[in-house]
């Protein structure tokens, strides 16, 4: 394999990490317009730190100089969090940013993991059913069963795999409880799983990886291969698998982290999602705002390695 | 007469129209020989079935039912075996009323079996280059690669070096400029012609005992199709490969082939030296075959400005066949003494001349 | 033959050879697909009734009748065809009148999923340049929210209300539809289709109101509304859970299934599958619908 030119590479990140930066600008635009539109001028608090009497307030922002018009709130805001200032939660009077590191890896850890298992069962069942003379009496079943668990909701799926758990296999699949005893792996496998077959993206990325085989498949130079007598999966790997596969990780990331919200309540797993939630009922403005952001750096992460691994499979724009 | 490389025998592979609910007979009886060192071309229109002819004999076809039977029986100094061996147990065929009624096919076996019989055969023995080169090749891997890949799959060089010294020498072979800059050039660098031109070498690089051009120059500039058609030219006298050569296109089946068959409805109308058969002064003559050669522009005809001819009619729907010759319907060279049987009665290929056989009423009495 | 069961039959039909538009459905089609869309149409049409039936009040008990002595009984007890939840009430009926929770809001965003995604996906497939990177840009953006994160944002800011959630749910929404319809014009236009009907002098407002969108997109419109439907299900089923959804006493599928969860650790699985089970077969309904029809559309079979 001769190595993929570097600059090819190193001008394609730049050209995502430029886009990128550009949606993220965006994002925090729509995140800062909601809750300048909100009741309550949730805003200054963010930019204040607790909310200010009526009377007090103009004071305040006189002498702190604060900025009155929306454009120069926003500026100062966009400012803070470049420089890493979250603000400070409204609940538990710490830095949002602090916090966020923490459970932002907590909720990585289960959505990788959560993609994976849906890989590893949709993967199989594509490249099964997209194989010329294959079993109908077994794709059929599984790809069906694909649907059901996308139908289903999570979090009912959630307490039948603690039913299961705590019935079947005598243990509490929750991640706060006494994770320390050496099998703590365990207890995180179930969220992993439930994540994983419940978010409702397992027909979508069974379909998409099918059809996407299927195509490759049928495409000339496949036939080519044949009749060269070289091996078929060798030559159809990168575009009917590796692409498709990074393809569709990238489009369910932004499910993926949404069902997380729900499964984090279920399980008590000290992620983004159950933060979000709390968040919500507390109205803590600065933690949500956070939250919002690291998960659009998430999905615009996402993406941006799909581009990485699209320039490598493609280096010379072969196809678009 | 020594025995042929490829003998192909009533070899018939049908396809089933989903939208018409009813049976394609894309071949349907085909039989020619290629002989050690002899080149085949076979002509034909669009739908006659010459694709895939070729196809069927790579064991490449797709799609249901497929090959439905037939024997092709290959005899290189390495090899020799029907491709086609018992998979007729495969199959089971009712036919009623010119049509084909149902074909049962255990396709899982079928397959199974051929893959078993092509084993060895797929690009080591016959090696097989398509029209279209540049989505025939791999677009995420260099063409260099490819090559490589080829060689080291059949040639019995592991090394990967080596593989690749080899490769490049036959990137030279079929005179690529700069082999070892286009060594690394992935085909979508490339032009259509040096894609083909990247066909051939990967095709040859395994030195198999035949190759099949399935439409060699078809997609191709006028000036680059003609210098394809120089380099297979060259190859032949060169390495001396067998040649089926698969072209709408009279011109190159001109110049490159001994002998010639033409393909009509799916099956042979006419087959015989390719002197004989493409001169159209010559007697004996299938009246398609005269048709098709009246349609095709050459100096004289330009000279005596006489008007191209073209072939009245529509290509044969292969789903009903009907009792009589298949060109019937088309036919202008109908005589009254013969007329009933043309109707009735589906010809024969019968000799003409010495290895020249035509398919038509008007030479069997 | 050896292995009869794995031997694949092909028929040829009886008669003339049949013009495709002239097949009967079962031959055009393939029978998973005829089942999808069937079964898809099944659910819509059940769908329906059940908010007819619900808006006019005609259900089979008084869904908020508490009966304390009955509660959570099994399906079929007491004339309660599904049984009753934790209060006792009739799960039957709480489930007819759960569907008033999603029709409206739902409807809304799909309306406004359709709307604002035809007009981008229009001017994006048929404009193209300028227009096609601002909406590329939007697309990108609408996609880097978790739409669940983006509604708890809206909640903490604005108040747990169905309706913005629907909105929310609508705006989320427009990408996909924009595509889809900007996919299917950029295909029209590589076959030509929108040139050949400017050369025969047709009016761009026909061209895209007739020719595109009626007779080309309308099945794909028909998906992405049905789609939309499920998608509102289940998202107001998962803000049900997290206690954002529709509130008790009034039914919502979502607040159903969370409810009756309480009681699942005592092996009462009943009030909280009955609905689980009824978003199932509706959600099934919907995407085995959509996709059914994607297929029939594209002429590919499903496998």
């Amino acid at each position: 394999m001769k190595s993929i030119p570097l600059r090819i590479l190193a001008i394609t990140l730049l050209k995502e990490l430029g886009l990128a930066s550009l949606l993220l600008l965006g994002v925090s635009f729509v995140v800062f317009v909601i809750l300048y539109a909100a009741p309550g001028d949730p805003f200054s608090v963010l930019l204040e730190g607790q909310l200010p009497s009526e009377q007090a307030l103009a004071g305040i922002r006189a002498a702190m100089g604060a900025q009155q018009s929306w454009y120069g709130q926003y500026f100062s805001w966009l400012h803070n969090v470049l420089g890493g200032n979250f603000g400070t939660s409204l609940h538990s009077g710490l830095p949002v940013a602090g916090e966020l590191v923490k459970v932002s890896l907590n909720t990585l850890y289960l959505t990788l993991g959560s993609m994976l298992v849906t890989l590893c069962i949709a993967v199989p069942i594509a490249l099964y059913s997209s194989m010329r003379g294959h079993a109908v009496a077994i794709s059929w079943p599984l790809t069906m069963l694909g649907y059901v668990f996308s139908a289903l909701p999570v979090f009912w799926l959630g307490y039948i795999a603690i039913y299961v758990s705590v019935h079947g296999f005598d243990f509490f699949p929750l991640s706060s409880s006494g994770a320390s005893d050496g099998n703590g792996w365990l207890y995180t496998l179930v969220p992993v799983l439930v994540l994983g077959l419940g978010s409702g993206t397992i027909s979508e990325v069974i379909r998409y990886l099918r059809e996407e085989m299927s195509r490759v498949m049928a495409e000339d130079y496949i036939r080519t291969e044949r009749a060269k007598g070289a091996s078929v999966w060798r030559h159809a790997f990168k575009e009917g698998l590796l692409l498709p596969v990074s393809e569709i990780i990238a489009a369910k990331i932004p499910f993926i982290l949404g069902g997380a919200v729900i499964v984090e309540q279920i399980f008590n797993w000290p992620g983004m999602g159950r933060m979000a939630w709390q968040a919500a009922q507390d109205r803590d403005f600065p933690v949500i705002m956070g939250i919002a952001l690291v998960a659009a750096i998430f999905v615009r992460v996402g993406s941006l390695i799909q581009r990485i691994v699209y320039t490598a499979v493609n280096p010379q724009g072969a196809r678009d | 007469m020594a025995q042929p490389l490829l003998k192909i025998e009533n070899l018939r592979t049908y396809f089933y129209a989903h939208s018409k609910q009813a049976f394609v007979r894309s071949v349907d009886g085909v039989s020619l020989e290629v002989g050690q060192r002899e080149t085949v071309g076979v002509v034909g229109e669009s739908g006659s079935g010459k694709s895939i002819t070729a196809m069927s004999v790579m064991g490449l076809i797709s799609g249901g039912p497929g090959v439905i039977g037939g024997s092709i029986h290959y005899a290189s100094d390495k090899v020799q075996k029907n491709l086609l061996e018992g998979l007729e147990n495969y199959v089971q065929l009712e036919e009623g009323n010119g049509r084909v009624l149902t074909v049962k096919k255990d396709e899982s076996g079928w397959q199974k079996a051929s893959e078993k019989l092509m084993a060895g055969m797929r690009g080591k023995e016959i090696a097989m280059i398509f029209q279209n080169p540049r989505a025939s090749l791999n677009p995420y891997i260099t063409v260099g690669e490819q090559i490589t890949e080829a060689v080291r799959l059949h040639s019995g060089i592991s090394a990967v070096k080596e593989a690749r010294e080899r490769a490049i020498h036959w990137l030279e072979r079929v005179k690529i400029d700069s082999p070892r800059l286009r060594y690394n050039s992935y085909p979508s660098g490339m032009s259509g012609g040096m894609c083909q031109r990247a066909m051939i070498a990967m095709a040859l690089s395994s030195e198999p005992s035949l190759l099949i051009a399935d439409e060699p120059t078809t997609g191709l500039d006028a000036t680059i199709q003609s210098k394809i058609v120089d380099l297979l030219q060259e190859l032949k006298n060169e390495t001396g490969i067998s040649t089926l050569l698969i072209s709408h296109d009279i011109s190159v089946i001109t110049r490159l082939s001994d002998r010639v068959a033409v393909l009509y409805g799916g099956a042979v109308v006419e087959y015989g030296p390719a002197s004989q058969l493409l001169d159209a002064q010559a007697g004996f003559k299938h009246p398609y075959t005269a048709a098709l050669l009246a349609s095709v522009p050459n100096q004289q005809k330009i000279r005596a400005r006489a008007n191209l001819q073209a072939i009245e009619g529509e290509v044969p729907d292969t789903i009903n066949t009907p009792p009589g010759c298949r060109f019937y319907a088309r036919c202008n060279q109908i005589t009254p003494e013969i007329r009933d049987k043309c109707a009735a009665i589906h010809p024969e290929l019968k000799d003409v001349a010495p290895g020249h056989q035509v398919r038509c009423w008007r030479f069997i009495n | 033959m050896r292995r009869s069961t794995r031997v694949k039959k092909y028929i040829q039909t009886s008669g003339e050879v049949s013009d495709f538009s002239k097949l009967p459905l079962h031959k055009k089609f393939s029978i998973p697909d005829l089942l999808y869309v069937g079964y898809g149409l099944l659910i819509v049409f059940l769908v329906l009734v059940s908010y007819v039936l619900g808006a006019f009040n005609l259900l089979p008990n008084d869904p908020q009748q508490i009966n304390m002595d009955m509660l959570m009984a099994p399906p079929g007890t007491g004339g309660h065809l599904l049984g009753t939840d934790f209060m006792g009430r009739d799960i039957q009926s709480r489930l007819i009148l759960g569907i008033q929770a999603y029709f409206l809001p739902g409807l809304l965003a799909i309306f406004i999923s359709l709307s604002i995604g035809i007009v981008l996906g229009v001017l994006a497939g048929y404009r193209g340049g300028y227009a096609e990177t601002v909406i590329t840009y939007f697309t990108n953006l609408v996609d880097s929210f978790p739409r669940l994160v983006l509604i708890l944002l809206v909640i903490a800011a604005f108040k747990p209300d169905i309706y913005y959630i629907m909105m929310v749910m609508g705006i989320t929404g427009v990408p996909a539809v924009a595509n889809a319809i900007a996919g299917k014009i950029r295909v029209l236009a590589q076959k030509n289709f929108i040139e050949a009907a400017i050369a025969l002098g047709l009016r761009t407002r026909v061209i895209i109101l007739k020719h595109i969108l009626w007779y080309n997109c309308r099945a794909l419109l028909i998906i992405q509304a049905t789609l939309g439907m499920g998608e509102a299900i289940l998202l107001e089923t998962s803000l049900s859970y997290l206690g954002f959804g529709v509130q008790e006493p009034t039914p919502s599928w979502g607040n159903m299934v969370q409810s009756g969860a309480n009681y699942f650790m005592q092996g009462n699985f009943w009030p909280s599958t009955a609905p689980a089970l009824a978003i199932l077969f509706t959600i099934l309904g919907f995407n085995l619908l959509g996709d059914g029809l994607n297929n029939m559309l594209e002429g590919k079979r499903s496998r």
